[in-house]
């Protein structure tokens, strides 16, 4: 026993200082901005090949901590435990395609609205629907992601239909394009890459269906630091930035919310 | 050990069983209507590769601390000494009583974060050892209770103190008959790990998630990810099996 004991016993010791030494330590100067965000928002918050978060959101973390003069950290986690780093201290700010709503708006603060992203339907290809109200029927079932905006939307507007959640986004598009479902709510860019993904089997409907202004979150109690996350993106539409991101990284979607007669998300 | 002819067989019938299954889910998938986009997956393999790596990382970790962990808790509720056995009950009926993910959350960043425990990947494997420790606890405590009370009277009739009879007398029979659910334990242990993203740490699960909505696939990345766990606890299996037929009484 004692044999295999041993090395075990001092590969879990080497591991947990490999570990250890992996994780970030801070230096004088400014404290960090540290920013946190789930990378699974496209083109908003999303990764590159090499696990790098890249996107429109991380370039206005980038702007952001250039104009607060302090170095940027960005904190990835699951969107679950977002709120829980920010109101222990373990983030400054959450910028995580997060809906200003009421609700949370009782446990946070949130800055000015930097884009509106209002929710759209994915439905079956073959599928009758044509609207919203085509779905507040009984026997028809719509898929929400857990937490999010659509689903108290489901509640208080199609409360005919049944409701069925999933955890996961790529659950939700199962459900619609094996048919299982009649649609699946959910904001009007990833519906739209979702259908763009798969385009044999789904349709977008992109007329919003409700706006959803998105803006960044942060601790109660934190009057001084609102005021220059406000100021900078004041700053930041001022100059332009909010349009170079849409020609780098949403033209697709730009051109496909024209197509529908749709106005743009950041205008 | 078994024979090289019988060996061969079980390899050639396990390969026959693999490719039997794999033929029905190729069936399945094939008559689903689902627009495969496998370079879109292919193109996020780094990413997925570190979250692998880091599931491993921290299994093994997890797994050791698990076994020494469980060990000390069902050791602890067997002693004489009544405030160390009450304890050791309770933290064991407290930790299996409770969500992981409410471990999680209050265990990081309210109990790591008294401690000035700020890194995430340590605090996670602690959590993860003392979450799936009251878990192995139990397994071996049972197996513990199914060595007959005739064991503990020959060690004492021999003359062998209290440590001796457990070391020489009482684990190594235990031990080989709690193997089994060791291994499925260590197996859940694995799987379990992927909840450790709520606290930030970017194991292969939510690495999946990530290469899933980035590239905007989802199965082409699930498939991999089963296959990537089953890489992990194939090998425990086989380690449990190994053991067993090592330490059968003859």
């Amino acid at each position: 026993m004692l044999r295999t004991t041993l090395p075990c016993l001092s590969a879990l010791l080497l591991l947990l200082g490999v570990l250890a030494g992996c994780s970030p330590r801070s230096d004088s100067g400014p404290p960090p901005l540290r920013v946190g965000m789930e990378l699974s928002t496209p083109p908003f918050e999303m990764s590159d090949a090499t696990g790098k978060p890249d996107g429109v959101s991380v370039r206005m973390a980038e702007a952001m901590a250039q104009k607060l003069g302090r170095p940027l950290q960005i904190e990835v986690m699951a969107f679950k435990g977002l709120e829980t780093a920010l109101k222990t201290g373990k983030i400054d700010v959450i910028l995580s395609s997060m809906t200003d709503t009421p609700k949370r708006r009782e446990s946070l603060d949130f800055s000015d609205t930097y884009c509106r992203v209002g929710l759209a339907l994915l439905v079956p290809k073959d599928s009758n629907v044509q609207s919203v109200t085509d779905l507040n029927q009984p026997g028809r079932k719509i898929v929400a992601r857990l937490g999010t905006t659509a689903v108290d939307y489901v509640k208080s507007t199609i409360p005919q239909a049944e409701i069925v959640l999933q955890d996961q986004t790529a659950a939700c598009l199962l459900e619609i394009t094996q048919r299982k479902a009649d649609a699946f709510i959910y904001d009007q860019l990833s519906i739209l890459k979702m259908h763009l993904s798969q385009p044999e089997s789904t349709r977008a409907l992109l007329a919003p269906l409700e706006a959803g202004p998105w803006a960044m979150a942060v601790a109660k109690g934190n009057p001084e630091f609102l005021a220059q996350i406000n100021a900078f993106l004041k700053e930041f539409r001022a100059a332009g930035g909010f349009d170079k991101l849409a020609d780098q990284y949403l033209k697709a979607e730009k051109a496909a919310l024209a197509a529908q007669g749709v106005p743009f998300i950041m205008e | 050990m078994t024979s090289p002819p019988k060996m061969l067989w079980s390899v050639v019938l396990g390969g026959l069983v693999l490719l039997a299954l794999a033929l029905g889910c190729w069936q399945v998938l094939a008559a689903l209507r689902y627009h495969w986009n496998w370079p879109g997956i292919w193109e996020y393999r780094e990413l997925m590769g570190r979250g692998w790596l880091l599931t491993i990382g921290i299994s093994a970790a997890a797994l050791v601390g698990t076994v020494v962990l469980g060990l000390l808790l069902a050791i602890g509720q067997q002693v004489r000494e009544p405030v160390l056995r009450t304890v050791c009950r309770m933290i064991v009926e407290i930790i299996r009583g409770t969500p992981l993910l409410t471990q999680l959350l209050l265990g990081y960043y309210v109990v790591a974060s008294a401690f000035h425990l700020n890194d995430k990947i340590t605090a996670g494997i602690v959590l993860l050892v003392v979450f799936e420790s009251a878990y192995m606890a139990e397994i071996l405590r049972g197996g513990v209770a199914s060595i007959e009370r005739g064991q503990w009277d020959a060690a004492k009739a021999l003359g062998l103190s209290r440590w001796q009879t457990w070391r020489w007398i009482i684990l190594p029979q235990a031990l080989r008959r709690v193997l089994p659910g060791m291994a499925g334990q260590s197996a859940s242990l694995v799987k379990d790990s992927s909840l450790l993203s709520v606290i930030g740490v970017m194991e292969f699960a939510k690495q999946t998630d990530v290469a899933v909505s980035t590239a905007s696939v989802s199965l082409e990345g699930y498939i991999p990810m089963a296959i990537g766990y089953l890489a992990l606890t194939l090998p425990l299996s086989y380690l449990a099996r190994r053991l067993e037929r090592r330490w059968r009484i003859l």
